[in-house]
């Protein structure tokens, strides 16, 4: 009786337990192919925006996966199926490399030069939260620069800077060569510069699988810091380099009517990217959640500045930023016209 | 209790579009209460449990790591049938747990943590038979818990966090029965009584998976469990002063 119970008592464990197996490692080009292209399939959010026909792009790639690749030609064949959607949010990761897309900033003039900018910084500059900043032309122009949305700053950086600046006429916000980060910092940033609560723009995720299956656009508002806020003008410089979150940040700063947003057009990347991985390992990351702008609008592909303005060779020559020194030239005729109709 | 075993984690909102599992090992702590309350005559018994585990898996390439940890809290109530046979109980009833965890993926970018809340009601049976192996007293007992209906969270398929701070969380409280979730909880263990208190041996295997959002979660574990157990005598308050004839109290 004793020994029917125990058995009995086994049978349910037995039942009950897990049947299932960790998935094995599986180096199989064509597995890994298949994988690859059914995460971009269901996942990628873009297709319909750049025109991309991704059935035309697994034919065209199928052809030339072979069984006997090993993984160097397997990568690269990946990693140029990839480079299909022009995304500099996609990227196929193994442990020997990353594949990228970073021809949307590559391909231009770079329009900063961290040399010629420590001729306006010197070595007598502030650093909080990862804004380097300091007053400029007799003191009359704050200038920051911010290399990083991962750079965390937090509320009593963002005080203690605008407090340092609290004589100036005028704020220059650098963000040229700012790859991105964290959104959050965007709109920590950025609500400084706020008079009211103001729409920035709508979000979007996937609901489903197909290329369209989007959720109905969701309205994004942001509202005036409770701290200390910036109120006069403000010229923010960016590049193409300037991407991601630092492409939010700008969107959100072009709506304020006391900013100019001057340089190059942004390096776009609207897509919130997300991960997935390969039965062999590697890492897939890819653009899922894309956010539009206050007219349902893509940013993907970048926001053209209010005033365009490059790097000369002739200013380089001589050790001279032309984007900061048009900031400084607008900020100051600004408050020349300013006090002009005060008097 | 504490314990150590198999862990065996997917999550398709951190691997989208993938049956990638993760697998290694799961350590946990589990204090288990019961006490005869005086519902139904003294018919019924009161169970309550924690348990906090933490487990650290990789993939099957293992180039990744996922890390899960998860509290919970269950408060069941049980009908005692005595003596069903020699020496054996039967105890059904139901129970309430509370649930709390996560699963983070460290090399994700915004979709880097599953997070886990759920609120659920169990059915609940214990089979609890005391018998001797060479004049040994040993207690062995088999119960097995269902979870039948409940509220949890969980993110869309393709939602990020973020978007939770922009007041996009429409539906991430979603109703949970067997249709959207099945989880399980099968518990062994033995007391054996060595010198003058008593151990207990276990194995604790738990199933859960849910499919809610276009996400498919499973979370299973194996562990094998050994503690100590302690048996008290209430006599607070006025059944101190009625029943001074059993007990000596070393304070009052």
């Amino acid at each position: 009786m004793k020994m029917k119970f125990i058995y009995l008592i086994l049978f349910c464990c037995i039942i009950c337990s897990s049947c299932e197996k960790a998935t094995d490692y599986n180096s199989s080009p064509r597995d890994n192919f298949e994988t690859l292209w059914r995460i971009m399939d269901e996942n990628y959010c873009f297709f319909e925006f750049k025109d991309v026909d991704w059935d035309e792009v697994h034919e065209r790639y199928s052809l030339l996966v072979k069984d006997t690749m090993n993984q160097y030609e397997l990568f690269d064949l990946l990693a140029d199926m990839l480079a299909e959607v022009k995304d500099g949010h996609t990227n196929l990761i193994s442990s020997f490399d990353m594949s990228r897309y970073w021809a949307w900033y590559e391909d231009y003039p770079a329009n900063f030069n961290e040399d010629i900018q420590d001729n306006y910084l010197g070595t007598d500059y502030k650093i909080a939260g990862g804004m380097k900043y300091k007053r400029l032309v007799n003191d009359q122009i704050g200038y920051v620069y911010y290399g990083s949305f991962s750079s965390g700053v937090g509320e009593n950086n963002l005080d203690y800077m605008l407090v340092h600046f609290k004589d100036c006429k005028g704020l220059i916000f650098d963000v040229r060569d700012n790859g991105g980060g964290t959104l959050t910092y965007s709109d920590r940033i950025a609500s400084r510069f706020l008079k009211e609560r103001i729409l920035t723009g709508y979000t979007q995720y996937k609901k489903g699988n197909g290329h369209t299956d989007f959720t109905d656009p969701k309205p994004v508002y942001i509202s005036p810091s409770d701290r200390i806020l910036w109120t006069r003008p403000v010229v923010v410089l960016t590049n193409r380099h300037s991407y991601s979150a630092t492409n939010d940040f700008v969107n959100i700063m072009r709506l304020l009517p006391q900013v100019t947003i001057m340089g190059d057009r942004t390096g776009g990347g609207s897509g919130l990217p997300f991960s997935s991985e390969l039965p062999n390992g590697w890492s897939i990351r890819f653009s899922a959640c894309p956010m539009l702008d206050i007219n349902k609008q893509h940013t993907e592909f970048g926001i053209d500045p209010d005033v365009s303005v490059s790097m000369t060779e002739e200013d380089m020559a001589k050790g001279k930023d032309t984007i900061i020194d048009s900031a400084i030239e607008l900020l100051l005729s600004k408050a020349d016209s300013t006090n002009t109709t005060t008097k | 209790m504490i314990g150590i075993g198999g862990y065996n984690l997917r999550d398709t909102y951190l691997s989208p579009s993938t049956d990638i599992n993760y697998t290694g090992w799961v350590a946990r702590v589990l204090n288990e209460r019961m006490k005869v309350v005086s519902l139904a005559d003294y018919k019924v018994s009161r169970q309550q449990l924690i348990n906090i585990e933490f487990g650290t898996t990789t993939n099957g390439a293992e180039t990744a790591t996922e890390y899960a940890g998860f509290a919970d809290y269950i408060l069941g109530y049980h009908y005692r049938f005595t003596q069903v046979l020699p020496g054996l109980k039967i105890l059904t009833g139901a129970s309430a747990h509370l649930m709390g965890g996560f699963i983070y993926n460290t090399r994700n970018s915004n979709n880097p943590a599953s997070g886990k809340a759920d609120l659920d009601l169990n059915l609940s049976a214990m089979a609890i038979y005391n018998f001797k192996l060479k004049q040994l007293p040993l207690t062995l007992r088999y119960q097995a818990e269902i979870p039948f209906v409940g509220m949890l969270f969980s993110m869309h398929k393709g939602e990020p966090y973020y978007y939770l701070t922009q007041e996009g969380y429409d539906g991430v409280v979603s109703f949970s029965s067997l249709h959207n979730k099945f989880a399980m909880r099968n518990y062994i263990t033995l007391d054996v009584p060595v010198s003058t208190f008593t151990i207990r041996v276990g194995y604790l295997n738990s199933i859960y998976r849910t499919d809610i959002n276009k996400i498919k979660t499973h979370v299973i574990s194996n562990s094998f469990m050994i503690g100590l157990v302690k048996e008290f005598i209430s006599f607070g308050g006025k059944r101190m002063k009625k029943h001074t004839d059993l007990y000596q109290s070393a304070y009052y």
